[in-house]
């Protein structure tokens, strides 16, 4: 028992040990309730990323049907010259939000779904169905986004739980008990420190 | 009648008979819908666009060199109608043609705005107009957007490019308004009567999709009005002023009053998409065209439904392959047929 040999039998050390016990279970109690704050929160998270995930795959497949009749209908040289129009690429910005201690990111997009007339291209030379098919990726890079952010998030507070899961776990079942056997043990040797001192003192008086 | 000396139109209007007996009867068009890529690709190769296929078989593969060999075809036809007319007949074909010129200025400007390099601006062009390759080529090579206007000094498109101040829409819808606008000139200056009215009606049938596109976008009244393109025939200055000002729906409603709702009324109610319209309406023009080419055997009628009818199979054609490459399911692919 390495925490025996290294602990001197002493009532400050005791005092000590108390202390940090009481801080160690005050400690574990707290990420106790922030483990199980997180996973609330993480289940939360779970539920919008699912349908974040849906939202993109179905976004997806109707993008990938609106570009492919664009090109069977109008030509993928239509579409290319088209798409040489676009010039602006959306701005990203990037700020961190505070979850349970967790820094989560958000991001926000400026101009990605833009207006009929706001897309860059010509309208009288062009069809529906190539603003269709811009309209259908606007808004999938849009829902793209947003399931950066969800699943980011996820991602760090998934981290963070498995992180204060470890925490919870090493206090309750290693850091607590070795402190209160510590504890005991320096009870223990006080005692019998206590009772050689009085039978030694009792062998004077005779 | 209002059809100008039929004599004028004779030759061109028997080459171009002979033209047209080459397009692929609209018969194929449900039978090629059964076959495999390969074999569709097999029988264009074998038809009146294997020249085409062989010359660019080196540079592109697959459903790619089918579209370009379609639009190799497609320039090599209107430059042979251009180089076998005269007169007249080759001012209005001249005239009508434009639009493949707009189309490659346009090209050109979009690539050099966003910087795209001279091989892939190329490929985006089709020299079905006056603008020959080589020249194209020649302007590609110029660096900027600025320089690219400044090549274009002299020809009547300098008048609209030089505007340029880095709108790039704005540009190309002046563009096109100029040449619906020089084309009813064009057309108003010949006895044409019958051209005329098609062409008016070519730019009803643009500004309803113009219409359709900019209400369903929930676009302001000011801005619809000063995308449509003025000159039509049933929709005149107040029809226009009127139904942009309508909701969607009752802009739909409002159609009813014009002749063309009937080529739109089975698909009206379900616009959730605007494809079916605008098919419907190609249709529609492509029929008109081609009944009073009938009734005109010898006058620009005919010259103009070939070119119209050449567009739609080349249409047709691509739409067949490349929604069967993208796994289109067979209907979509039947609704954006033009048969």
């Amino acid at each position: 028992m390495a925490i025996k040999d290294n602990i001197k039998p002493t009532r400050s050390e005791l005092i000590d040990l108390k202390k940090k016990i009481k801080l160690s279970q005050s400690g574990h109690k707290l990420l106790k309730m922030k483990r199980d704050g997180l996973i609330l929160e993480l289940f939360e998270i779970l539920e919008k990323a699912k349908d974040i995930r849906k939202d993109v795959e179905a976004q997806f497949s109707l993008a990938s049907l609106k570009i492919a009749i664009a090109k069977s209908v109008e030509g993928s040289v239509v579409v290319k010259s088209t798409a040489f129009a676009l010039k602006d690429t959306p701005e990203l910005t990037l700020v961190s939000k505070n979850v349970m201690g967790v820094v989560v990111p958000k991001i926000e997009a400026s101009s990605v779904h833009k207006k009929l007339d706001e897309h860059g291209y010509g309208l009288i030379g062009t069809s529906s169905r190539i603003d269709e098919a811009v309209d259908s990726f606007e808004v999938l890079v849009e829902k793209i986004i947003l399931a950066a952010e969800i699943e980011t998030t996820m991602k760090r507070l998934l981290d963070d739980i498995e992180k204060t899961k470890r925490r919870v776990n090493a206090l309750e079942f290693k850091v607590i008990p070795e402190l209160i056997e510590a504890q005991n043990f320096i009870i223990l040797r006080l005692e019998e420190m206590e009772r050689e001192n009085t039978f030694r003192l009792k062998r004077i008086k005779g | 009648m209002g059809i100008s000396d039929g004599s004028k139109y004779a030759y061109i209007a028997a080459r171009v008979r002979a033209m047209k007996s080459k397009l692929i009867p609209k018969e194929m068009y449900p039978k090629f819908l059964n076959m495999e890529i390969p074999e569709i690709t097999r029988f264009i190769g074998e038809s009146e666009y294997k020249k085409n296929v062989d010359e660019i078989s080196k540079k592109y593969s697959g459903t790619d060199l089918f579209e370009h060999a379609l639009n190799e075809n497609l320039a090599l036809t209107y430059r042979k109608l251009l180089d076998v007319s005269q007169g007249e007949a080759n001012f209005l074909i001249t005239e009508y043609l434009r639009s493949w010129d707009i189309w490659n200025i346009k090209t050109i400007i979009r690539g050099k705005f966003s910087g795209a390099s001279e091989d892939e601006i190329l490929e985006d062009v089709v020299s079905a107009g006056q603008l020959r390759y080589r020249d194209i080529i020649e302007i590609v090579k110029i660096d900027t957007v600025e320089g690219v206007i400044a090549a274009f000094a002299g020809t009547p498109y300098y008048s609209v490019l030089k505007e340029y101040s880095g709108d790039l829409a704005d540009i190309e819808d002046k563009l096109d308004k100029m040449y619906y606008s020089n084309l009813l000139k064009a057309a108003s200056s010949t006895e044409n009567k019958l051209f005329l009215k098609y062409l008016m009606k070519e730019i009803d049938l643009k500004n309803l999709k113009l219409l359709f596109r900019m209400k369903r976008g929930g676009m302001e009244r000011e801005d619809i009005l000063k995308m449509l393109i003025p000159g039509g025939f049933e929709l005149k200055d107040a029809d226009l002023n009127r139904l942009s000002s309508l909701s969607f729906d009752e802009f739909v409603r409002a159609l009813e009053d014009y002749s063309y709702w009937k080529a739109i009324s089975d698909v009206s109610e379900e616009l959730s998409s605007l494809w079916n319209v605008e098919t419907r309406l190609d249709k529609y023009a492509q029929s008109y065209i081609t009944s009073i080419s009938y009734y005109y055997p010898l006058s620009i009628l005919p010259v103009l439904s070939y070119i119209i009818s050449k567009k739609i199979e080349i249409d047709n054609l691509r739409i067949i392959v490349r929604g069967k490459e993208t796994a289109l399911k067979e209907d979509i692919i039947k609704t954006h047929l033009v048969m």
